[in-house]
């Protein structure tokens, strides 16, 4: 790629996926409680949304909703849309980079329902686009870790103990790699023999013991062992693109006896391994030393360039978010109150929360002595009336903030839901002048 | 054996690493184990009944034609330990205490091997189902699973036994239809707590179907406490089948512990204790020897768990 041609700003990459007023709603002895209450954000292709927050706010459990991994019980509603656009290799330039994909290697696949014409299923847009809080679950069993991949944030609990670091990773390969797994062993997935439809069905681990038996006996046994090679060596691989030292050797590990960095790494091989058009990562480096979380970062920025994949980052961590992220979504209380580019969230943030946060974030530039705060405790969101979530904490609020719910309505550039920025028809509006004075 | 290198990916070479590194566990897990010296006394008690049991046909003669009934030696009835042809000396009806005890292994090894064998791959599969489907699957099973253990197991036992008639293959049976919901309680608990683990999550993320999750994920981190009441109810099931046969409800003249003891008694209060305490004596031995082994088994893998 010697000719790179300028880049398209990443805000006006196409969307991959986008959330339309996502509630989720737990059950509790208290009531219930709506953990995310009408939340509205995009993903572009290629980009890192920050997704930031105090405990509590939600934020985990939006990532958890792009893959439909919010337990129920407790929760008992998710509503709301999560529409993905799977994107496909590029053809004209196989993953290399061209003119036509954008040089992101890849292309939007076309809608299977209208054939690109723009139908009600994609919203007319043309594209394949899936609901992943509707689709069936095997659909959706093929969508993650192929399409939409997760990072964890304690990599210590996100590694089963009783498997080999190899045999963990590998799952992924025998999930979504089947053919691949085949081809390199040297049998034609295609071939519709009884030998091969046992070795197909090994390779995507869907094999019992009976025709693991099978497997086990002579005439099959060396194919099986090619199968387990070929994995073995997507396995190292993946592995050391990751750049964990003599991946052959790690393979054989326990997750025990690996450093939590390695763990990280071990979890975003796995992640990366099937080259996803989204990454959760869900604080991934909260649980490190701080010294590995540098390294680390800089390890998921590196190969999101690469793999050319959005990322959407969440962390309570506001100084790396505004290092990493491209935009920044800030979440509060289960909804969103701001929403646009870092640079500009972080210089001159327009929400009084956003305000409080930055303030928060304690700077060598400042004395030392107290450090800044919000005043006051997140609210109970069991049964909350209509009213800005923040509204109890803030400094500026009048009463309608504590009667009307705010919209997330867009100010030069960005979106923020807050009565200051665009005034309710009645009553007295908040502005910030007042304690300003 | 040499690093092997990315660079050359050999069949059998990391497979085989791979192997040398799980024996190598397996190695450190039984020296972890042994390491407790009441354990190892267990475990010595344990290779001994076995290997007896295994060997009865070289150590006594089998009686024919049915050789798990005790031969009768009617010119020698209560003949006392020591007597010739009699090493532990015979009952009120001539039977070899000798041949009762070392076939009585056999016997017990048998028993406890097929109900442990059974009760542990139905409790398993049943607690697995209601702890990883949860809901109303897991309602409808651990309700059936209640009303099982709302009898006390050594009466429910008698009861089956008793209602399906005098015979060492249904104590077999009644003991396994007793036995089974232990497991399925202990297995259903943690299947639960083991699925909400991050690492099921992320077996979930990267795709897997929910068989590959159980198998691969949930299983293994959760078979550990049903391991060791395995290990337990080897002497256990033991002790409850010698109790049942004791009462009678095993085939009269059985090479069992427990027959042997009840043909002993009558003989206790007239002086001829013999006949009573071998096979009593073993029943003990047996039934502490798993239990040792149980606990040490427990302590090195489970060591959170406090003492049931």
């Amino acid at each position: 790629m010697t000719t790179a041609p300028i880049e398209a700003p990443k805000t006006t990459a196409p969307v991959v996926a986008s959330v339309r007023d996502l509630r989720v709603h737990f059950k509790t002895k208290a009531g219930i409680v709506q953990a995310v209450d009408g939340v509205d954000f995009d993903v572009r292709d290629g980009e890192t949304l920050g997704l930031v927050g105090e405990t509590g706010c939600g934020k985990s459990v939006t990532a958890r909703s792009f893959l439909r991994l919010v337990p129920m019980p407790p929760g008992i509603a998710v509503s709301g849309s999560i529409m993905f656009r799977p994107r496909m290799r590029c053809s004209s330039c196989d993953g290399a980079g061209c003119s036509i994909c954008g040089n992101t290697g890849r292309v939007v696949s076309i809608c299977p329902a209208c054939s690109g014409a723009g139908c009600d299923t994609c919203e007319q847009t043309g594209a394949e686009t899936v609901d992943l809080l509707t689709v069936p679950e095997r659909e959706l069993r093929a969508i993650r870790g192929n399409r939409i991949a997760m990072i964890f944030q304690d990599p210590g609990k996100a590694l089963n103990p009783a498997l080999t670091i190899g045999k963990q990773v590998a799952e992924v390969f025998y999930a979504h790699r089947s053919d691949e797994l085949l081809t390199s062993a040297g049998i034609d997935p295609a071939s519709e023999s009884l030998q091969n439809y046992v070795l197909r069905r090994r390779a995507s681990q869907e094999s019992r013991t009976p025709e693991n038996l099978v497997l086990s006996l002579p005439p099959l046994r060396t194919r099986r062992n090619a199968i387990s090679a070929a994995a073995d060596a997507m396995v190292a691989a993946a592995l050391n693109e990751t750049q964990i030292p003599n991946p052959r050797a790690v393979m054989d590990r326990y997750p025990h006896e690996l450093s939590g960095g390695m763990k990280q790494r071990v979890m975003i091989a796995q992640a990366l391994a099937c080259d996803p058009d989204l990454l959760i990562a869900d604080e991934p480096t909260t649980a490190l030393d701080v010294t590995v979380q540098a390294r680390i970062i800089e390890l998921i920025n590196e190969l999101q360039e690469r793999h050319k994949t959005a990322v959407v980052y969440i962390s309570h961590d506001l100084s790396l978010v505004r290092k990493v992220a491209d935009r920044t979504a800030v979440m509060y209380a289960g909804r969103i109150v701001e929403v646009g580019e870092s640079d500009q969230i972080f210089h001159d943030p327009e929400h009084p929360y956003t305000r409080g946060l930055i303030d928060a974030i304690p700077g060598a530039s400042h004395e030392r002595g107290r450090l800044a705060a919000i005043e006051g405790t997140v609210p109970e969101l069991i049964d909350p009336e209509p009213s800005c979530r923040f509204s109890g904490r803030c400094a500026y609020a009048e009463q309608v903030c504590r009667s009307e719910d705010p919209q997330l309505e867009p100010i030069d550039h960005r979106q923020v839901a807050c009565f200051i920025h665009h005034p309710p028809d009645h009553g007295v509006a908040p502005t910030f002048a007042r304690t300003e004075q | 054996m040499s690093a092997t290198s990315a660079s050359q990916p050999a069949v059998g070479a990391a497979n085989e690493s791979a192997l040398r590194v799980r024996i190598r566990r397996m190695r450190e897990l039984a020296a972890n184990v042994l390491a407790n010296p009441t354990t190892l006394a267990g475990l010595v008690v344990i290779v001994g009944m076995v290997g007896m049991a295994l060997l009865a046909p070289w150590i006594v003669e089998p009686n024919s034609p049915n050789a798990s009934q005790m031969p009768r030696d009617w010119g020698a009835i209560a003949v006392p330990p020591g007597s010739p042809g009699h090493l532990l000396g015979t009952t009120n009806t001539g039977g070899d205490v000798l041949y009762g005890v070392i076939w009585g292994a056999r016997t017990s090894l048998r028993l406890s091997l097929i109900v442990v064998t059974i009760t542990v791959a139905v409790g398993v599969a049943v607690g697995s189902l209601a702890g990883f489907r949860g809901g109303r699957v897991d309602e409808v099973l651990m309700r059936i699973v209640d009303v099982f253990l709302s009898i006390p197991e050594l009466i429910f036992a008698l009861a089956i036994a008793a209602v399906l008639g005098p015979s060492f293959r249904n104590i077999i049976l009644a003991l396994a239809i007793v036995f089974w919901v232990k497991y399925a309680r202990i297995m259903r608990a943690q299947v639960m707590h083991v699925k909400q683990n991050e690492y099921v999550d992320a077996a979930r993320v990267i795709g897997d179907s929910n068989w590959n999750i159980y198998r691969r994920d949930v299983l293994p981190n959760s078979i550990t406490p049903v391991v060791v009441q395995a290990t337990l109810d080897m002497g256990n099931i033991v002790l409850v089948g010698a109790t049942l046969s004791f009462i009678g409800l095993a085939e009269a003249g059985l090479a069992e512990w427990g027959v042997l003891v009840s043909e002993g008694q009558s003989g206790i209060s007239g002086g001829r204790w013999w006949a009573s305490t071998f096979p009593g004596l073993m029943v003990f031995l047996w039934a502490l020897a798993f239990n040792l082994l149980g606990d040490g088994i427990r302590d090195v893998l489970d060591p959170k768990t406090e003492t049931r």
